[in-house]
């Protein structure tokens, strides 16, 4: 029997039983779309002031007792809400349509969700086509020039597996993380689920949005939820995507003979009359390390429901090969989403996730301390004698003898093992109760955790990384963290007159603990075992406190919103958190966090109500404090430091006072004020938001290192809050609906952004200082951050062209020793030398904005989407060249062909082997704006006549290409540059180390072949 | 009603679940060593103890920074390269920039902070006072040991004796030199009370290393002419000296086996030792006295030749004297070829210099982790049974005992023994004792200061005693043994200045 026949069956008895009842009867419906005519399954109708109703089957089908006079309420995600009146109908045929404007989305705020156009606060939404209009291994990295103010970057390149950083209204903080907030359905410090997965994904970024989030939330929140199953029948949708890749771009270096003319002419510049002997071979080491990469990637979801249970289980497979020899990338993970209506009041729900992955990691950008050369793989192709081969004649790995050996890059790619493997799970319920009309109480109880492995091995067919004394080297390391999460609210919703008050108020608790361990060791018995040699070493290294720890936070909150509507014109929210965090100094252990936000539609205001132009429009302003609470436990209390000891002949153990307690360390604070403005035009074919904002961040992390001596301190710095960082911006979000029409349709969207960093007060009012250079290039200081100056600036010496001998042009000097082809430099304090004190700030890695451009069309069933990136202003410090224009190194032709020499006079680049080392100057900071062609996709979905006979509801196939063409003056490899300096991956350089480009994985450019079924 | 009712029950399972999540937000640390909680047992204390102790064996003290500053300031030892802090330190124009004065500053200070904390610790602790307070007079021993060379070198200086808790510690004044002396005394009277007589090893405090000490701290404090002070040094000095089987202390019959790794654990004499073992410890915990002192280009692992004493400081040893075959290195293999110091210059090397080089170092360093004999395993004597017995030669003339010419010809004697040594080189050979008696039959404070001067060659003790006997306008002469030295003014230069940088931390601290 049918499910028809079976409906049928169900309708007519129930027919009867109705026809018994007085005044009431059944009515049969059906629900259809505006635009297509098509029956929409599981929407909700329900008969006004009652909590009797239904939902639609999975032809749109619906059957519900009614009595004269009732008012159904149809109501479905993404149409307008239907209020019918019922007149003795017997059947009804009901219309929705689709909401025409973005503004009357539903957007997800912290704790509970508001009609945009209601919002007062700046949040950004992307919609689930753009979170998947082509694939990305991350979803975050869908965000990237997509929603204004949220700069989005991998840590690494295209490397794969890399995280990916986002930032939010520029970094506020100096030491601390600048991520923000990142909170899966509910789940606060959640990890991103799949792109696949995601319904709604929303960057918070002013105070009223984040201050509900206390002192978590000055980083900006990111607000994700998953997709959840519709009552109705099984739908099963099957996503698979295959890409090629290879890297965007590689370097021009000279082959084996231009190489050995280069280092004969370096040679005789510098006086020496051995002549270089060339080698045997010709090696294009960029093109042994580089190959074709790819990556698929399959989800297979599975969804439905029936009027009291809806499920969503989805799993996704992905697996990626790296352009760089022997790196790569799996993961396979999963998501379910189980809610049920226990009764008319309680709606209790589970959401389940996990996932493992795998990489094979290849030494990238690594600081240079290995080995006085560094390993990374990038770097040493571009250094590395063409004139070498992969091996040497005696059979074992070539190694260079430029200057300080180092192991080819093939053989570090190769050789190396280093495999992170990450587990991921996550469990998350809740029950939702209707206490009284209007009254819900909400509690989440969640469980995380995750579980990082890692093994590297170097074995001693690496000669100068591993060989020799150290005979293979092993790691293994492993990192637990867990986490428990317990929230419970309450929300109020009353009308009073005119007015529409929505009260908030809850409690909650987090409790996270952390644990890790390292052993490392050296002189293995074989390189056969790889890190599992490790048992063999014969020499254990002591792994440091930052290796092997155990810490644990708790934080406990209540937090409270007022949000009141007046006559759907004049909003309010207010929004208040109070935080109490163990990792907090004794004396600042609690915080309160507080915000408001006024909203005013215009456009709904009797004098603008007819405006045939203008739809909607809204001014929003807000002001709020948040916080960044980066101390890391226990940061405040005294503590002692183990330290090398002996007695009587023996090392044993010694502790040493390590710092002295600090009761007063807190988070650092953000005052945020937003100014924005919503504007829709033409029937909301145009809709526009403009935000201005204003960030004082105060109380920021820095070191003090002016702790008295005698204290007799091992650390002699603390970590005190004393900095202030100003973030003003600008932000432009732009939809467009160009043409609407049946066959043909064409919508742009635009993004763009522009953020000033600004440092208003470091400690003792004094420049501070970094390296952003590997730690082997043996330079210091070549970034500053400097009261009134925007952030990570760099510093150096000022190029002022060649020099040609005789008297220096006048206010600039040569190094001691110059002769004619050597660098000049501005010679600021005059006294005839180079010298530190003619280092100055020489460029600036801020862009003056960054933007991002969308068009979408669509003609009958091809769809075609076009989005361009581009990043303005912002200068690149080139340390690649500093390294290839050394002389210790391959090179390019661009500075082979074009240096200074005797016979070419007149070059603006030095001579070969001049008498400049590594210098840190203003030759190398180049202009890193750039636009690119982030995506181009081309989109058929099959006409659902040809597909239904083969049982098919939905069939699309799409072709993509990202970074296809890039527009830039930049001469490096790409201009999106993450080199994150010689202090390693942590995620907080990021903060202040900026624009350096030199080793990092390459960006990738790639074509995909996407199909999506849906059953 | 039914409303009330679910109230009643939302209430409660609101408040469960807080009770569920309430917390004091005390942090409990597990992994991270902090000083409250750490403190359980007296092995915990001597924990504590043992950092402090090491302290002083950093680069920053003995390593080099520290001894070899009072090398230099000595009228013994004169430099041969031209670092700017060590310039200083041989011309006496010190300023309070110098590295060769901040560095021991904050080391010293974190050996302190480490006794400190030990001694705070023990309050921790529950045991016996004869079980821990033997360990925690190790810590009242070091503080003062530290503290003694602080006062030495800067007179007044910043004091504290318990770990820094409160704002207050940030603008302390100076305590003057005057009590500073009081409290390092009564400490080393809290050590001298419970530390043990004898100790597994002369690196560890025992009872005679703090009553030597207090012997040598009366004596400084005594100056030219405090008798007071001059009788207790006395004392105290001829108690070790009476008590010596008791403390099993001696004369090594072998001078040349003090300077001597592998075999200075089996001597008497040593008292209180910095004991280095070969390992090239993280944050420079090792020591590189031996090629701040050797020769460069001495194909024995050679030396950077840096503190080098002059010729008159070589021949104001008599000839037979053992101490100048043990004191001194004159010849070395450079560039293949056996030469005498008169061609050390033969390396080529800018800083090398035709004169012989200290060899107390170089010559026997045992095993050692680190080119150029770095890292070695030596034990340098800190204070050692010789000097003891000087101490109350000189306090014994002061105070007119008849003892005092008996201790100065014990140690003159032992001189006049002989013993396995070498060619100056590297070629063992015997020195047979010498014809001439030491017989002295009277004696002088100028008798005592001379024996010092050559009994104690370049241990660091000379620049302290030119210190406290006033002598810098004499031995920094013209007829001084490194010539006269212009820049030494007595007004300001027997203290050091404190660091500019300290006093930038804490203006309170000018003095």
């Amino acid at each position: 029997m049918n499910l028809k026949i079976k409906l049928t069956l169900i309708v007519i008895l129930m027919l009867n039983i109705t026809l018994m009842a007085q005044g009431s009867y059944t009515i049969e419906g059906t629900v259809l779309s505006a635009t297509d005519n098509m029956p929409i399954p599981g929407v909700s109708i329900i008969i006004q002031n009652t909590s009797k109703g239904t939902s639609t089957d999975f032809d749109g089908n619906f059957n519900l007792d009614v009595k004269q006079g009732d008012v159904l309420v149809t109501s479905f995600m993404g149409f307008k809400t239907v209020l019918t009146t019922i007149a003795n109908q017997k059947t009804l045929n009901i219309l929705l349509t689709e909401e025409a404007s973005a503004l009357d989305e539903v957007v997800v705020v912290g704790y509970g969700a508001r009609r945009k156009s209601d919002v007062t606060g700046s949040v950004s939404s992307l919609k689930t086509e753009e979170l998947t209009a082509f694939p990305v291994l991350n979803a975050e990295q869908a965000l990237q020039g997509r929603a204004a103010g949220v700069v989005v970057q991998s840590n690494n390149g295209g490397e794969p597996g890399a995280p990916i950083k986002i930032n939010i209204r520029g970094n506020t903080s100096i030491n601390a993380s600048s991520d923000p907030l990142i909170v899966v359905d509910g789940f606060v410090g959640g990890s991103m689920p799949q792109a696949g997965d995601i319904k709604t994904l929303q960057v918070l970024k002013d105070a009223s949005a984040t201050a509900i989030y206390g002192s978590r939330g000055s980083n900006g929140v990111v607000l994700v939820t998953t997709k959840k199953g519709r009552s109705g029948k099984l739908n099963v949708e099957f996503n698979s995507t295959y890409a090629v890749q290879k890297t965007a771009n590689s370097l021009d270096l000279l082959n084996a003979s231009d190489f050995a003319d280069y280092q004969n002419q370096i040679r005789s510049n510098q006086g020496n009359s051995n002549p270089y002997v060339q080698g045997d071979y010709d090696t294009d080491w960029q093109d042994k390390i580089y190959r074709a990469g790819s990556t698929s990637n399959n989800q297979l979801s599975f969804s439905g429901g029936s009027d009291k249970v809806n499920y969503y289980a989805s799993g996704t497979y992905f697996k990626q090969d790296g352009i760089l020899v022997n790196s790569g990338y799996e993961r396979v993970s999963f998501l379910s989403n189980l809610d049920a209506q226990v009764t008319d009041k309680l709606k209790i729900g589970l959401n389940l996730t996990g996932g493992l992955s795998a990489k094979d990691g290849v030494s990238t950008q690594s600081n240079g301390s290995v080995t006085v050369g560094g390993d990374d793989v990038v770097s040493l192709a571009m250094r590395f004698e063409p004139d070498k081969g992969i091996y040497d004649d005696d059979g074992t790995f070539s190694v260079s003898n430029l200057d300080a050996p180092v192991d080819n890059p093939w053989a570090v790619a190769t050789q190396r093992d280093d495999n992170t493997e990450i587990e991921n799970f996550r469990a998350n319920f809740y029950a939702n109760y209707d206490i009284i009309e209007g009254l819900t109480f909400k509690t989440t109880v969640g469980l995380s955790s995750k579980n990082t492995f890692r093994g590297v091995y170097m074995p001693r067919t690496l000669k100068i990384t591993a060989g020799g004394a150290t005979d293979g080297r092993a790691i293994i390391s492993e990192k637990k963290s867990k986490s428990v999460l317990s929230e419970n609210y309450l929300t109020y919703k009353k009308e009073i007159g005119k007015g529409d008050l929505t009260l908030l108020a809850g409690y909650s608790y987090q409790k996270t603990t952390n644990k890790a361990f390292l052993s490392e060791g050296t002189g293995t018995l074989s390189d056969s075992f790889s890190y599992y040699g490790l048992y063999t070493a014969t020499n254990l290294i002591s792994p440091s406190s930052g290796d092997v720890y155990v810490n644990e936070t708790e934080i406990q909150s209540q937090f409270g919103r007022v949000n009141y509507d007046y006559d759907d014109k004049y909003l309010l929210t207010a929004t208040v958190r109070r935080d109490g965090a163990s990792n907090f100094a004794e004396n600042e252990k609690y915080a309160i966090f507080p915000s408001a936000a006024l909203g005013w539609k215009i456009s709904n205001e009797d004098f603008m109500k007819d405006s045939e132009n203008i739809s909607s429009l809204k001014l929003r302003a807000s002001y709020g404090v948040t916080g960044n609470p980066s101390i890391a436990p226990y940061q405040s209390l005294a503590s002692l430091a183990s330290i090398y000891a002996s007695s009587n002949g023996i090392t044993v153990p010694a502790v040493t006072p390590y710092q002295s307690s600090n009761a007063d360390l807190k988070w650092e604070s953000s005052y945020q004020a937003n100014f924005g403005v919503d504007l829709g035009m033409y029937n909301n074919r145009i809709s526009l938001s403009l935000d201005y904002y204003n960030i004082d961040t105060k109380d920021v992390l820095m070191f003090d290192n002016s702790i008295p001596w005698y204290f007799g301190n091992y650390n002699d710095e603390i970590l005190t809050n004393v900095g202030e960082i100003n973030n003003t911006g600008f932000e432009i979000s732009l939809n467009t609906r160009n043409i609407v029409k049946d066959d043909f349709s064409w919508t742009t969207d635009l993004v763009f952004s522009k953020n000033k960093n600004t440092v208003e007060k470091l400690i003792f009012g004094a420049d501070y200082f970094g390296n952003g250079a590997p730690s082997y290039f043996s330079v210091d200081n070549n970034y500053i951050l400097r009261e009134g100056e925007e952030v990570g600036l760099f510093y150096g010496f000022d190029y002022a062209g060649v020099y040609q001998g005789g008297t220096a042009p006048a206010g600039s000097a040569v190094m001691t020793g110059g002769v004619a082809g050597d660098p000049l430099f501005l010679d600021l304090d005059d006294d005839g030398k180079v010298t530190n004190a003619d280092r100055k700030i020489i460029g600036n890695p801020n862009p003056d904005f960054t933007w991002g451009i969308t068009n979408s069309f669509k003609y009958k069933n091809f769809d075609l989407n076009l989005f361009f990136q581009g990043s303005q202003g912002g200068e690149i410090f080139n340390m690649t060249n500093v390294q290839l224009n050394n002389g210790d190194a391959n090179t390019t032709y661009d500075y082979y062909n074009n240096a200074w020499s005797t016979t070419n006079t007149t070059a603006n680049q030095p001579r070969v082997g001049n008498n400049s080392w590594r210098e840190i100057s203003s030759r190398f900071v180049e202009d890193g704006s750039y636009i690119r062609l982030k995506n181009i996709a081309v989109g058929y979905t099959f006409p659902s006549e040809s597909i239904e006979k083969l049982g098919i509801e939905n069939l699309r196939f799409t072709v993509s290409a990202q970074n296809l063409l890039t527009i830039t003056n930049y001469s490096g490899l790409d201009p999106e540059v993450n080199y994150y300096g010689a202090s390693g991956d942590n995620n907080t350089s990021a903060n202040t180390v900026r624009g350096f480009d030199f080793g990092n994985y390459p960006t990738v450019k790639s074509v995909n072949f996407s199909l999506s079924v849906k059953f | 009603m039914k409303n009330m009712k679910t109230y009643k029950y939302l209430f409660l399972l609101l408040l469960s679940i807080s009770i569920v999540g309430c917390s004091d937000l005390e942090e409990h640390p597990v992994g991270i060593l902090s000083p409250e909680g750490f403190f359980s047992t007296v092995d915990d204390i001597q924990i504590a103890v043992d950092a402090s102790l090491t302290h002083a064996i950093n680069e920053e003290i003995w390593g080099r920074k520290l001894s070899i500053a009072l090398m230099l300031r000595s009228d013994m030892v004169n430099l041969q390269s031209t670092q700017t802090r060590r310039v200083e330190m041989d011309t006496h124009s010190i300023t309070g920039d110098n590295e060769m004065v901040y560095d021991p500053w904050i080391r010293i200070y974190l050996g302190i902070a480490a006794a400190n904390n030990a001694i705070a610790g023990a309050d921790d602790v529950t045991a016996d006072e004869t079980i821990k307070n033997p360990v925690i007079a190790q810590a009242y021993f070091a503080r003062a040991f530290y503290y003694f060379h602080l006062v030495r070198l800067f007179g007044d200086i910043p004091y504290l004796d318990a770990p820094v808790e409160g704002d207050a510690a940030y603008s302390i004044n100076l305590t003057p030199e005057s009590e500073v002396y009081d409290n390092i005394i009564s400490d080393l009277e809290f050590a001298k009370t419970w530390l043990p007589n004898t100790v597994a090893s002369r690196a560890i405090p025992s009872k005679a290393a703090a009553s030597s000490y207090l012997a040598l701290v009366y004596l400084t404090r005594a100056g030219t002419s405090d008798n007071t002070y001059f009788q207790k040094a006395f004392d105290e000095a001829k108690e070790v000296i009476d008590n010596k089987e008791t403390y099993e202390l001696d004369l090594d019959p072998d001078f040349q086996t003090l300077f001597n790794a592998d075999k200075i654990d089996a001597s008497l004499e040593p008292i209180f030792a910095l004991d280095y073992n070969a390992v090239e410890a993280d944050d420079n915990s090792y020591d590189q006295i031996c090629p701040m002192t050797g020769v460069s280009g001495d194909e024995d692992d050679g030396g950077w030749s840096v503190a080098v004493p002059t010729m008159a400081v070589y021949e104001s040893f008599e000839a037979g004297d053992y101490r100048r075959d043990v004191s001194f290195q004159t010849e070395a293999t450079i560039k293949g070829a056996l030469v005498d110091y008169t061609n050390f210059t033969i390396s080529g090397n800018g800083s090398a210099a035709n004169q012989p080089y200290i060899a107390k170092y170089t010559r026997y360093p045992g095993q050692y982790a680190r080119g150029n004999k770095r890292a070695t395993s030596h034990n340098y004597s800190m204070i050692r049974y010789a000097e003891v017995l000087l101490i109350a030669a000189e306090a014994g003339v002061e105070i007119g005992s008849p003892l005092a010419v008996d201790y100065i010809n014990e140690v003159r004697g032992r001189a006049r023994n002989g013993g396995q040594s070498t060619s100056g080189g590297y070629t063992e050979q015997a020195f047979p004792s010498s014809t001439i008696p030491a017989d002295l039959t009277s004696v002088t404070v100028a008798d005592v200061l001379e024996e010092r001067r050559l009994e104690l060659a370049f241990e660091c003790k000379r620049w302290y005693d030119i210190k406290r006997r006033q002598l810098g306008d004499q031995v920094f002469g013209a007829s001084g043994y490194e010539g006269a030295k212009p820049d030494w003014n007595s007004a300001v230069d027997y203290d050091t200045p404190i660091p500019n940088d300290e006093i930038d931390r804490n203006s309170n601290l000018t003095n």
